[in-house]
């Protein structure tokens, strides 16, 4: 970066002379920083993950959740700066609510992506203040079922003159991932944090554009892939914050939760196995 | 200290993606003096050295009891503190009034967070300048959490902010596992002898310079100060020379 | 037309003359809603040693017409919650949304191991009666809430479209307060008496009430919903049919209908 220091990057909203926004690009790295977070998008649900570093010995054990819902049926989590992360969260919570109170129906998962990256772009406009600090990954499940609105009278017609289409197909898994700039896209496997390289090659591994993982794998490799990221900062201890969101008949029953205790120290042993078998085999070839 | 072009204003990025003005602020939570915060499974206890102006003055107010369950410990900008205070009182009322429920902890934590947040987004405002440890017992059982300028908050098991407080953490840290099955007089005693630690030489813990705080399960929060905490004082450092010594050697942070 | 774009589309005022807005205004002071407009009936409830039984018809009527009859009146707040609407349906929908609203909020935090209980709720549910009253524009609702309270105990209370509170251990809004609470009370006539009270005898009591209702209440069905809150959860049933009746006793009402002698 030559041009730092020539007073373009003093200011948010103002450009350089070729171009670049200085201000949003020291905000990125912010992001760069942070713990590693992903998300995978699974045929039947989608899985986030979150590598938090311990910074002090004194932090409480399982406390200091930061993967975040957003209505019932989506999470969010984020790389960055941990208040900016919430501010996002408390944003993404609003639109979601407001949505409800406008459609009686929940958000849907793109539509919460673009109103979140339209949200993140206007902080971009301005001298008065700052780019968001995060880069934030929002997975949720969107109901294919017609639900219940409201205190419900009656049902309708299922299908035909009651404005549905029969045999549409609509819901399912979504995955996007919203940058300080405000720039979002959909992805099937996203990664963001310090370890985002390795995260990103790992997920590119698994062929998710097949839509062949299930869910229960995906949460198996996104513990496996954390561990990888996490390589980079060794030195540092960490815990695995894991979420997941399934169809009405999956195991969250459409909601996002937690990934329960056994299935996430499951994932983890798996993880830590994986890792000491490719130690064995670099061992291997050092031999060689 | 060197000037550098981004540390003007909490809305400016440096290069490397630091906020200079809200890192500034949390200095002027080093400049106040220590406080300590200890959980158990049944009790909160926050420990808090006052200072006074000159040696006839009063001393500053340190343990600011909010609600019926719980209280901070501030270090930093009083007047930041009373500001975030009142709105926690203000907060924690309407949800006994609402709901006829004692706020959960983390949830008035996150809602100062937020507050403090704002802060450092938008221009022509200033970061708080003041930590804050919040101690209490919830339905959920006892808490306490730290509060940061920048609008971090972490749940913690025993923490210590102000000046000279690594050496608290460091004796928190050297006990960490003693606290969780600890007695409500062995939690008070602890929370004392980890402000001691934080102490320069020639200071001494007495009745006018500390306060303590003490919530509980089917307990209300609690202010003790002056005479109230003689018996504490005196049973904690009585075996003075058998109480581990750390001080030496130790860093202090700057 | 002119150059101006909020003249666009309406009459010129050089051929019509000026809008007269005097159409627009409104003469009088403010009027908010002076009667419910689709209603449902009664809610009974009564507190039995392990929990609350509660349950209200499927019918909303508007007027004397029974017009919708698969409406659940009864609300499933969260494991331990339940709410039963009495009064207008559309002020109830109102009221389903902003419960709905709040459990998303409760649920924001993972772990959800303190819950609002029922005490918690009708607290809330109270203020906002209570508010709408004081600005004039009440909910025109009598609503029980069903549950446990923090400390896992039966709790049944009611609020109504004036914000008054009342709790007790048996309990019912329209005309069941005039014609279930005295079949109720025979069999818990105090808090003392919950106690020997058991589910199968407080679901027993309560479908009664629902069937005498049904034949005195001219604004009542026979299908309707009944919910059992317990510490193992909510048992909500929302297709029930009152069984063994018998209209044999109409035969001998005078004096009202077609009759010949």
């Amino acid at each position: 970066m030559t041009s730092i220091g020539t007073g373009y990057d003093l200011s948010n909203s103002v450009f350089s002379p070729d171009g670049r926004n200085f201000q949003v690009e020291y905000a990125v790295k912010a992001v760069e920083n942070g713990g590693t977070a992903i998300g995978i998008r699974c045929k039947d649900g989608v899985v986030l993950a979150l590598e938090k570093l311990i910074t002090s010995k004194l932090l409480k054990h399982g406390a200091n959740k930061r993967i975040a819902t957003v209505d019932r049926n989506m999470g969010v989590v984020s790389s960055g700066l941990l208040p900016d992360g919430r501010h996002f969260v408390s944003r993404a919570r609003d639109e979601a609510a407001e949505w409800r109170r406008f459609y009686k129906a929940p958000i849907p998962t793109s539509a919460l992506a673009n109103r979140m990256g339209s949200y993140v772009q206007v902080y971009t406009l301005y001298s008065s203040v700052r780019p968001f600090g995060v880069t934030s990954i929002v997975g949720g499940w969107d109901p294919e079922s017609e639900l219940p609105v409201d205190g419900q009278v009656g049902s309708g017609p299922s299908v035909g003159a009651g404005g549905k289409t029969e045999g549409a197909q609509h819901g399912g898994p979504f995955l996007y991932m919203i940058e300080p700039s405000g720039l979002y896209w959909g992805y099937y496997g996203a990664a963001t944090g310090k370890g985002r390289q390795s995260a990103k090659s790992e997920l590119e591994k698994l062929d998710l554009a097949a839509g062949n993982l299930t869910l229960e794998e995906g949460v198996k490799e996104a513990a496996r892939i954390i561990y990888v990221a996490h390589e980079d900062s060794k030195d540092k201890d960490f815990e695995l914050e894991m979420t997941w969101v399934s169809s009405l008949d999956g195991p969250t029953k459409g909601r996002h939760e937690e990934v329960p205790k056994e299935l996430r120290e499951e994932a983890e042993r798996l993880a830590k196995k994986a890792l000491e078998g490719d130690d064995d085999e670099t061992d291997d070839k050092m031999e060689e | 200290m060197f000037r550098n072009n981004y540390d003007n204003d909490s809305v400016t990025f440096s290069p490397q993606g630091r906020i200079f003005q809200v890192e500034y602020a949390q200095e002027a939570v080093k400049q106040g003096s220590v406080v300590v915060g200890v959980v158990s499974k049944t009790h909160a206890v926050l420990a808090a050295i006052k200072r006074n102006a000159e040696e006839l003055s009063s001393y500053q107010k340190k343990i600011i009891p909010i609600d019926s369950h719980y209280g901070i410990a501030l270090a930093g900008l009083a007047s930041d503190a009373r500001v975030l205070s009142n709105f926690m009182k203000q907060q924690s009322l309407a949800s006994r009034l609402t709901y006829d429920r004692a706020i959960p902890l983390s949830e008035i934590t996150t809602r100062i967070a937020d507050r403090a947040q704002t802060n450092t987004q938008q221009y022509g405002r200033r970061p708080y300048g003041v930590g804050l440890l919040i101690a209490g017992v919830d339905a959920k059982g006892p808490h306490l959490f730290e509060f940061q300028p920048s609008g971090v908050t972490q749940e913690m098991v025993a923490c210590g902010i102000g000046a000279r407080s690594q050496m608290a953490r460091t004796y928190l840290e050297r006990n960490l596992d003693e606290f969780d099955d600890a007695s409500r007089e062995e939690l008070i005693k602890h929370a004392l002898r980890a402000l001691k630690e934080s102490l320069s030489q020639d200071k001494e813990l007495t009745i006018d310079n500390t306060s303590i705080g003490v919530g509980g399960v089917n307990e209300n929060f609690k202010l003790y100060e002056g005479q109230e905490i003689a018996g504490w004082l005196e049973t904690t450092f009585e075996s003075r020379e058998s109480a581990p010594e750390g001080g030496e050697g130790m860093e202090v942070d700057s | 037309m002119n150059h101006l774009p909020q003249a666009w589309g309406r009459p010129r005022d050089d051929v019509y003359g000026a809008y007269d807005s005097s159409h627009l205004q409104t003469s009088g002071p403010n009027q908010h809603t002076q009667s419910p407009v689709v209603t449902g009936t009664s809610v009974v409830a009564v507190k039995f040693k392990d929990g609350v039984v509660i349950a209200a018809d499927n019918l909303a009527s508007y007027g004397s017409l029974a017009r919708f009859t698969d409406v659940k009146r009864l609300r499933r707040f969260n494991s331990q919650v339940v709410v039963g609407f009495g009064g207008d349906v559309s002020d109830m929908q109102y009221l389903d949304r902003l419960l709905n609203s709040l459990d998303i909020r409760e649920n924001y935090s993972s772990a959800s191991d303190s819950p609002l209980h029922a005490k918690n709720l009708h607290t809330y549910l109270s203020k906002v009666m209570y508010k709408r009253r004081s600005d004039f524009n009440p909910l025109w609702n009598h609503l029980l809430v069903a549950g446990l309270d923090g400390e896992q105990k039966p709790f049944l209370a009611s609020a109504d479209l004036l914000g008054t509170t009342f709790a007790s251990s048996t309990l019912a809004t329209g005309f069941g307060a005039h014609l279930a609470q005295p079949i109720l009370r025979r069999t818990v006539p105090d808090e003392d008496s919950v106690q020997k009270v058991t589910k199968e005898q407080a679901v027993e009591l309560v479908k009664e009430c629902m069937k005498v209702l049904f034949y005195r209440d001219a604004r009542s069905m026979d299908k309707y919903s009944i919910a059992v809150v317990t510490k193992e959860g909510v048992d909500l049933k929302e297709d029930e049919k009152l069984e063994k009746q018998s209209w044999a006793f109409a035969e001998g009402i005078r004096g009202y209908g077609t009759q010949i002698n």
